[in-house]
């Protein structure tokens, strides 16, 4: 079915007029209602393109449309598309931000027109991302989301929030700062004509890189993205900004916007820089099994702050990914974007319920818990759908990526599948131990105090609502995960038709 | 209808009755409870219907039943139904279990507040049990393995207010965690070596691809060691006791428990054809788990820890049973030595008469806990075979089944299982004798301690039966338990694996018949005998010495775990949790922005706020860049 | 004696040499004020000789600009010194050490 409109401008756009319209100071309600709009639409317009999506497009683009912004003299264009990969994800930031955004606006945060405002600009840069076709403008919305960021996180977040917005600005402007040179070199190196990915792919393809300039450039890139993904040991940002960032901005950067730097990885870095790939592969796959699922999965079980907690399983998450962008196989890359698309929603549900959860205890620290479910049988009920997604239960949504990550992962390194399989243990034994401590067992002599002095609710409807529009995408795909494997997988089998001939290699010197 | 459209029927029913309970009857328990006992009995119904209609399908390689679930690159994970004798066994078995503990749950959770909920996680046990026993390939057994486990995590943690409960539950899964992560990698190792998880192209594949690589079978046999509590993942098992008293029936001594044995009897080619030492590791796990689980069955006093050891005890002897593998079989009416793959048969004909009359006993003592308000400690029992006859009755034909009362089911798995060990394995056989001289001994002691006697509490002397919903059950189980033994009920259906079930003849017929019998005989009166209806246990008291041992045996494995939890994996995250912010956090990020402040501070120094200064360092710089442009510098 | 170019650009570098000494070493901003402003008229004169001796008009057109930036100085400058004074109480620049920290 074809629209009347591009429905990529107009999900980028809309967010931003309504957030334009939120600054003209619109009384409350109505201010709400635009708000809502903002959110909505982009959601719906994602849905859309999700359900429409063509089965046989391989690696292409579709709804592509091109824009001169007055740059082209630089080649740089606003050109806008999709393909099998950027899809699920265009489609989860629509979700996510839906998510968040509805549980901004029922939030009551201090000056929220403002509130709302940035969170808008940070879901305009979010479908701009992956909407984007032109390598300039997909780094250009990733600002455009991270400035808000770090704003929100100064205004409106924890107690430290000062060192948090200081230390996330400058941990994520330099691994951006990084990728961004990085980006420019393969550029300049590659010779093309103008910043699309689609003109990059062409030209790298008929001329070929070196493998030197090859490994310069991914190195870069790796280390750039990899900053922005909280690969070990620079995932120190991430805990800290988390536990300290409101939690529809923590919604929105852990589930979506710190996407980018994989997704960056999946659809540039890798397929341009094979070469490049496989010296680095070694490295990161370390980094990433040891550093990110070992030890953070154990940093994560030593927490007593249930945000922190959830901040950390997300880093520890990241090992997955990085494991599976190791294997360079269809298998792998498709694991690695369903991960993706399912770790966006269940971490921004953990976010959303630990906040609410907050509301009724008035505490993170979950010693001073316990027993919550006698008193919120729903949130209780949400918060165990999440842990379980989280922790990888078939039926919903997390299952499919790690199950896939797994077993391409055999094929890279047998070793470093056995150590990660032992992370489905260890995120058990914390996703659990938080569950048990937070909501079963007796009520802690604290928690008896808030109760005593304010009986804790169950969820609200408007809390309900964003929680229900997550849990049912992490059912749908959990159930039924074709409704993105599909064109994942058709666009991957492209990408990665054939693996990189020292990739090979290392798999069966591992062997 | 099709027989597949059946099966697909018994597969749904239960997951559509779990959807609609937690999605519309959260608070219309009584409703909840109906429809989800409803979805049993068409479970149960569906099950008896496929099982004795005769249609059995999926078993030939290369059927095109299956539906591809999910593709990512040239990995696919499918659906698909393997039905063969096996699988409509065990459907059987847990669709007539299944509705028993529903229709008993009715009257035993008729007054608890979170009923929707406990009937919600039942239904969906039925749906994920009923995956596990037809699923036709690896993964799906998987997929159905962790939703069992998820259930059975839902169920333990029922009474969820309680520390012990919560503690419980997550101890279950977790320990399942650790099984299932070998359990996964074998699974992936198996996808690998044979391109394929499907349980009929394994079984050709092993058959035609020479020698099994032996780290396959024994990888899948770790999720089985997790799931059936085997050493040394036996730990979660009577811990689970926490759960609801149905529920241990169900899930954790008939069914759930028994998959570990199911998924072994499925995967049995490549055990076969694997070197020896995958079943000799198998068998002595089993073993070992047998004769452990029974010592430690001697000193318990809670009704339900009492039969959770004996259930592990009995799960060690199927496992043994499975492990001591083939044997050469002396065929009836060719008259020729045919090999037969008696372990599988010894073992389910197990798993199938005790989950009759272990799930019998289970309920009974459900009926003896509710009808003594909830009281499960044995010695505050006693004197009840005059409050509740009924539940007596029946109770002591589990008992009688269980040690091995020539003529009950369990007499005659049990003689299967000790003649294979006779035949192939002689120090197992020694063992699993003394075994079942321990599970007569504490059976009895457990009887005689809660029905006989006098009564010895306010609670056992208003003891009374419950309703009908609770009796009924014990009924029908009783009279499975009596006959479960004949293979002749199960009129022939079955024949896929009660014809691997190997029967001793001539002197070893006698042999196994003596012992059998002497066991019993030993280890009933023993118990008999030995303990005197009180409040006190006889063997503390006489023997303090043995029964120190005896709990010391019990409660090491916990504490060991407990001190590796506690002390070793916490101090080890909370080391690492400090490095990650003293070091990383601290020592290198700070560091680095503490050189970059020294430069700050340094650069601050020539701020002195003075605007003659400002201008004398404006002259250096163009001196400076002076001399630089005239290449003097 | 006739005045050549020479005697105009002696002028102008001890004109420029006043004014320069003035800023660096006075501690009155106004007079660093005025000193500033000697400066830019030393270059004038350099600049109408220039102009003057090569016979083009380029040193005339550069010292409408300077006279007019010079003017806007004036403006810009005397306003900024009075303020200063009218917060500060005083012009002398020691005083005026607010640039740091």
């Amino acid at each position: 079915m074809n629209l009347p409109f591009d429905p990529l401008l107009v999900s980028i756009v809309a967010p931003l007029l309504a957030a334009g319209m939120l600054s003209l100071g619109l009384p409350a309600k109505l201010g709400k209602a635009v708000a809502a709009i903002g959110f909505l639409l982009p959601a719906l317009l994602a849905l859309h393109c999700w359900f429409y999506f063509p089965t046989d497009l391989g690696a292409d683009y579709t709804y592509l449309t091109g824009y001169d912004t007055g740059l082209s003299y630089f080649g740089i264009n606003l050109m806008l598309g999709l393909n099998g990969i950027s899809m699920p994800l265009f489609l989860m930031a629509g979700i996510v931000g839906l998510a968040s955004g509805l549980y901004a606006i029922q939030s009551k945060a201090e000056r929220l027109p403002l509130y709302l405002g940035l969170l808008l600009v940070m879901q305009a840069g979010l479908m701009g991302v992956f909407a984007s076709v032109d390598v300039f403008f997909f780094y250009f919305f990733h600002e455009l989301a991270l400035i808000p960021t770090f704003i929100m996180v100064g205004i409106w977040g924890g107690r430290d929030r000062g060192y948090a917005a200081m230390k996330m600005t400058i941990y994520l402007t330099i691994g951006a700062m990084l990728s961004l040179l990085g980006l420019i070199a393969l550029y300049f190196k590659s010779g093309a004509d103008n910043f699309t990915i689609i003109e990059l792919h062409r030209v790298i393809a008929e001329n070929g890189l070196r493998e030197s300039i090859q490994s310069n450039i991914f190195a870069l890139l790796l280390f750039g993205f990899g900053i922005l993904v909280s690969l070990w040991p620079f995932h120190t940002w991430a805990p800290l900004g988390y536990s300290e960032a409101p939690s529809s901005a923590a919604m929105l950067h852990s589930g979506v916007l710190k996407k980018f730097g994989l997704y960056g990885l999946i659809q540039i870095a890798l397929p341009l820089l094979p070469e490049g790939f496989s010296n680095w592969v070694c490295l990161f796959a370390g980094l990433a099994v040891f550093g990110n699922l070992i030890v953070i999965g154990l940093v994560t079980i030593a927490q007593s702050d249930l945000k922190k907690m959830v901040a950390y399983s997300s880093v520890m998450h990241m090992g997955y990914a990085f494991l599976g962008l190791a294997c360079y196989s269809a298998v792998g890359i498709g694991g690695v974007i369903m991960m993706m698309v399912a770790h966006g929603l269940s971490v921004a549900l953990l976010f959303l319920l630990s906040t609410s959860i907050h509301h009724r205890t008035k505490t993170f620290e979950m010693s001073d818990m316990g027993g919550l479910v006698k008193y919120t049988p729903v949130l209780a009920a949400f918060f165990v759908i999440a842990t379980f997604a989280s922790i990888g239960l078939p039926g919903l949504a997390n299952f499919w990526g790690e199950l896939a990550i797994f077993v391409a992962a055999w094929d890279f390194s047998p070793t470093l599948t056995v150590v990660s399989v032992s992370g489905v243990v260890i995120s058990a034994i914390y996703g659990l131990r938080a569950a048990a401590k937070v909501f079963f067992g007796p009520e802690s002599e604290a928690f008896a105090k808030v109760v005593a002095e304010n009986k804790p609710a169950d969820l609200c409807i408007c809390e309900k609502i964003p929680a229900l529009i997550l849990i049912i995408a992490l059912f749908a795909i959990g159930l039924w995960p074709k409704t993105i494997s599909g064109p994942v997988t058709n666009a991957a089998e492209v990408l990665y038709a054939t693996a990189p001939s020292a990739a090979v290699d290392t798999a069966q010197l591992s062997r | 209808m099709s027989v597949q459209f059946i099966a697909l029927l018994t597969l749904l029913t239960p997951l559509a009755s779990a959807t609609l309970i937690a999605l519309f009857l959260r608070k219309q328990g009584t409703l909840a409870s109906l429809v989800s006992t409803l979805a049993a009995a068409v479970v149960a119904a569906g099950a008896l219907t496929l099982a004795f209609g005769g249609g059995r399908f999926g078993e030939q390689l290369g059927a095109p039943v299956d539906m591809e679930w999910m593709r990512l690159g040239d990995f696919t994970i499918s659906l698909g139904f393997l039905y063969n004798d096996l699988a409509a066994l065990m459907l059987s078995i847990v669709g007539v279990v299944g509705l028993c503990v529903h229709i008993f749950s009715l009257g035993y959770m008729h007054d608890d507040s979170a009923k929707a909920r406990y009937f919600g996680g039942l239904s969906i046990f039925m749906f994920s049990m009923i995956g596990i026993v037809l699923a036709d390939n690896l993964f799906m057994i998987f997929i159905f393995w962790e939703l069992v486990g998820f259930s059975s995590w839902l169920l333990i943690n029922h009474y969820c207010l309680k520390q012990s409960a919560a503690d419980a539950s997550k101890k279950a899964f977790i320990v399942n965690r650790v099984g299932d992560f070998g359990f996964l990698l074998g699974i992936i190792l198996c996808y690998y070596t044979f391109d394929t998880v499907n349980l009929v192209e394994i079984a050709h594949a092993s058959g035609a691809g020479g020698v099994v690589a032996v780290a396959i079978p024994l990888l899948l046999f770790c999720g089985a060691v997790g799931k059936s509590a085997q050493l040394p993942l036996q730990v979660w098992l009577p811990d689970a006791m926490e759960g609801p008293t149905p529920v241990s029936a169900l899930i954790h001594a008939a069914t759930m428990v028994a998959a570990g044995i199911f998924m072994l009897c499925r995967i049995e080619p490549l055990f076969a054809h694997a070197p020896a030492i995958a079943l000799n590791v198998v068998m002595w796990i089993g073993t070992g788990t047998a004769l452990y689980a029974a010592l430690c069955a001697i000193t318990q006093s809670d009704i339900k820890k009492v039969l959770a050891y004996s259930t592990l005890s009995q799960l060690g002897y199927m496992v043994a049973a499975f492990g001591l593998g083939s044997i050469e079989h002396l065929d009836a009416e060719s008259h020729t030595l045919i090999i037969i793959s008696a372990g599988v048969g010894a073992a389910m004909f197990h798993l199938t008469t005790h989950a009759f009359f272990k799930a019998l006993m289970f309920l009974g003592s459900g009926s003896v806990i509710h009808g003594c308000h909830h009281e499960q400690d044995i010695f505050k029992m006693g004197g009840l075979s005059k409050k509740m006859p009924l539940t007596f009755i029946t109770f002591t034909i589990g008992v009688l089944a269980i040690i091995g009362m020539p003529g009950l089911a369990g007499f005659f798995s049990k003689d299967a299982i000790l003649y294979l060990a006779m035949e192939n394995n002689t120090p197992v056989f020694i063992i699993l004798s003394i075994t079942a001289v321990l599970t007569a001994f504490y059976m009895v002691r457990m009887w005689k301690l809660v029905f006989l006697g006098g009564t010895r509490s306010e609670d056992a002397d208003h003891a009374h039966e419950g309703g009908a919903s609770m009796t009924l059950p014990l009924l029908v189980l009783g009279v499975l338990s009596l006959i479960g033994g004949y293979e002749a009920i199960y009129g022939g259906h079955f024949n896929g694996v009660f014809d691997q079930v190997a029967h001793p003849h001539g002197s070893a017929h006698t042999t196994i018949l003596i012992t059998s019998l002497a066991v019993m005989l030993t280890g009933a009166l023993g118990a008999l005998f030995f303990y005197k209806s009180g409040p006190a246990d006889s063997l503390q008291q006489r023997v303090p010495g043995a029964f120190g041992l005896l709990n010391g045996l019990k409660s090491t494995p916990d504490a060991v775990y407990g001190y590796y939890v506690a002390k070793i994996q916490q101090r080890f995250a909370l080391v690492l949790n400090f490095l990650d912010q003293i070091l990383i956090g601290g020592v290198i990020v700070r560091g680095v922005s503490g050189v970059v402040g020294l430069f700050g501070l340094a650069a601050r120094a020539l701020h002195t706020g003075n605007i003659h200064v400002y201008v004398y360092w404006f002259l250096a710089g163009a001196v400076i860049l002076w001399a630089l442009a005239a290449g003097t510098l | 004696m006739t005045v050549g170019l020479n005697e105009y650009l002696y002028l102008s570098a001890v004109l420029f040499a006043i004014g320069f000494f003035g800023v660096l070493l006075r501690k009155s901003t106004l007079i660093i004020y005025m000193c500033l402003e000697l400066m830019l008229v030393a270059s004038t004169v350099a600049l109408v000789a220039f102009s003057r001796f090569n016979g083009t008009m380029d040193g005339n057109v550069f010292v409408f600009f300077i006279l007019t930036v010079a003017a806007a100085e004036v403006a810009v400058g005397l306003a900024i010194i009075v303020a200063l004074f009218r917060r500060r109480q005083t012009i002398q620049v020691e005083e005026l050490n607010a640039l740091k920290n």
